[in-house]
């Protein structure tokens, strides 16, 4: 397809800016709301139309019955138009499956209005009462995670821009190449620091102790040559003598001492700015960051995937209650009508 | 520490954020054939696959786009039906996190 891949991402007369409250949903889901509205004021009307001009406000009348058979209905569609165009294979035009689900969205909470009108403030049947609950369940998850949906990807892409540098690259990637170069130069610098300090160490010994007591192994070939000696002529000291030191060995050392602490003097190649890379806890510090960010993601990632699950299972506990009540209603709704 | 490169989770398959590159290598795979956008349920407008992609690389965002890309849930609708197995939530991410930035940088 030939792309060209441009790190840098210029939005000069584009878009920008994301928040969870941005405006997505535009002309459709507007047209949606408005007619959820009209239908629910219509409902509502004819509600306070029959109380008042009615004797029978029961769940049982006319009236009851209607909503019942419209609020069933309307549930109905709300779970099998979504659903089958969803797992349908065969999707015809994009943007369709959006207006499926803004009307489910519609269908859901007008089944849910008319049912709640059906009752007629009577919540004495179990079956209805359980029924009814479980549909106000059903749409308040439902909402919560439209609302959901707004948040967590808002709150995952906060997260992502942590783990990413600018150009889009791995920052834990970065960091660790920033570490280890770290690591790399300080280690440089004290192989050098030793290198420089060991022939000062040597004067300084062989001023303060010229007799071999101290003797200590030299980097390089042993020489035993003494001032006074001709560079011909050789002290033949036995060879472990050479490797003798009456200095306490550094296993000997307590290490919790003060004076085995590590304190490079002034002159020390160590001081030199620069000598040692510094940032390497930030740099640490950084990455545990990262990591906390996406642990975060990960969990933003798992409300979104088991609030689907929830509401798909409260879905089916809410069909179950109300095949209970229909069963229940018929066999109050059946004898009636065989004796008339 | 988290293992770089393509994020996911090994026990329970939730799959991370993809970097800058391999959101590359996914747009450099596509083969334009739509599913992932027939399948989407938060794209409520026209877009052709192209403009997207193309938008998604680098460049000035659309303001079409940029709603679709406000809009995305990352509910994942669109991993399932690309014949070539490629991540487009992780691209919308990617698309999300240029957008976020455009805007904090204002």
């Amino acid at each position: 397809m030939g792309f060209t891949y441009r790190r840098e991402a210029p939005l000069e007369n584009g878009e920008k800016g994301y928040s969870w409250l941005s405006s997505t949903g535009g002309a459709t889901q507007i047209k949606r709301l408005l007619v959820t509205i009209l239908v629910m004021s219509a409902a509502a009307g004819f509600f306070a139309w029959y109380i008042h001009h009615s004797n029978d406000a029961s769940p049982d009348s006319y009236a009851g019955y209607s909503f019942a058979i419209l609020g069933t209905t309307c549930l109905i569609l709300a779970a099998v138009l979504y659903t089958w165009r969803r797992r349908s294979a065969k999707k015809d035009a994009v943007g369709k499956l959006n207006a499926s689900l803004q009307w489910h969205i519609c269908f859901g909470v007008l089944g849910l209005f008319l049912l709640f009108l059906h009752s007629f403030g009577n919540f004495n049947p179990r079956t209805g009462t359980y029924a009814l609950y479980g549909m106000i369940a059903l749409v308040i998850s439902g909402l919560i995670g439209r609302v959901l949906d707004r948040i967590m990807p808002y709150l995952i892409t906060n997260e992502v821009q942590r783990a990413l540098t600018e150009q889009g690259d791995d920052r834990i990637e970065a960091i660790s190449q920033k570490l280890q170069s770290i690591v790399v130069h300080n280690n440089q610098s004290l192989r050098s620091f030793s290198a420089a300090d060991k022939p000062a160490e040597r004067d300084r010994r062989a001023n303060v102790s010229p007799a071999p007591t101290s003797l200590v192994p030299l980097s390089g070939p042993i020489s035993n040559a003494l001032p006074f000696t001709s560079k011909e002529q050789r002290l033949h000291t036995p060879w472990d003598l050479a490797y003798i030191s009456l200095e306490a060995t550094p296993q000997e050392i307590n290490r919790q001492s003060g004076h085995y602490r590590f304190v490079p003097d002034k002159k020390s190649e160590l001081t030199r700015p620069g000598a040692l890379m510094p940032g390497a806890q930030e740099q640490i510090a950084d990455l545990r960051m990262i990591e906390r960010a996406m642990k975060r993601e990960q969990f933003y990632r798992y409300v979104i995937r088991y609030w689907r699950k929830f509401h798909v299972a409260l879905a089916l506990l809410t069909i179950g209650l109300t095949i209970w009540h229909i069963v229940y209603a018929l066999q109050l709704l059946l004898p009636t009508l065989m004796h008339k | 520490m988290l293992k770089t490169g393509v994020r996911q989770h090994s026990n329970s398959g939730v799959l991370l954020h993809k970097t800058g590159p391999q959101v590359v290598q996914e747009l450099h795979a596509c083969i334009g054939c739509n599913e992932c956008l027939l399948a989407c349920p938060a794209l409520a407008e026209p877009i052709t696959i192209d403009v997207l992609n193309r938008e998604t690389l680098g460049g000035m965002i659309s303001a079409s786009v940029a709603r679709f890309a406000r809009s995305c849930f990352q509910c994942g609708a669109c991993v399932a039906p690309c014949p070539v197995g490629l991540h487009r939530d992780a691209m919308m991410m990617w698309l999300k996190v240029r957008l976020l930035r455009a805007g904090r940088e204002e």
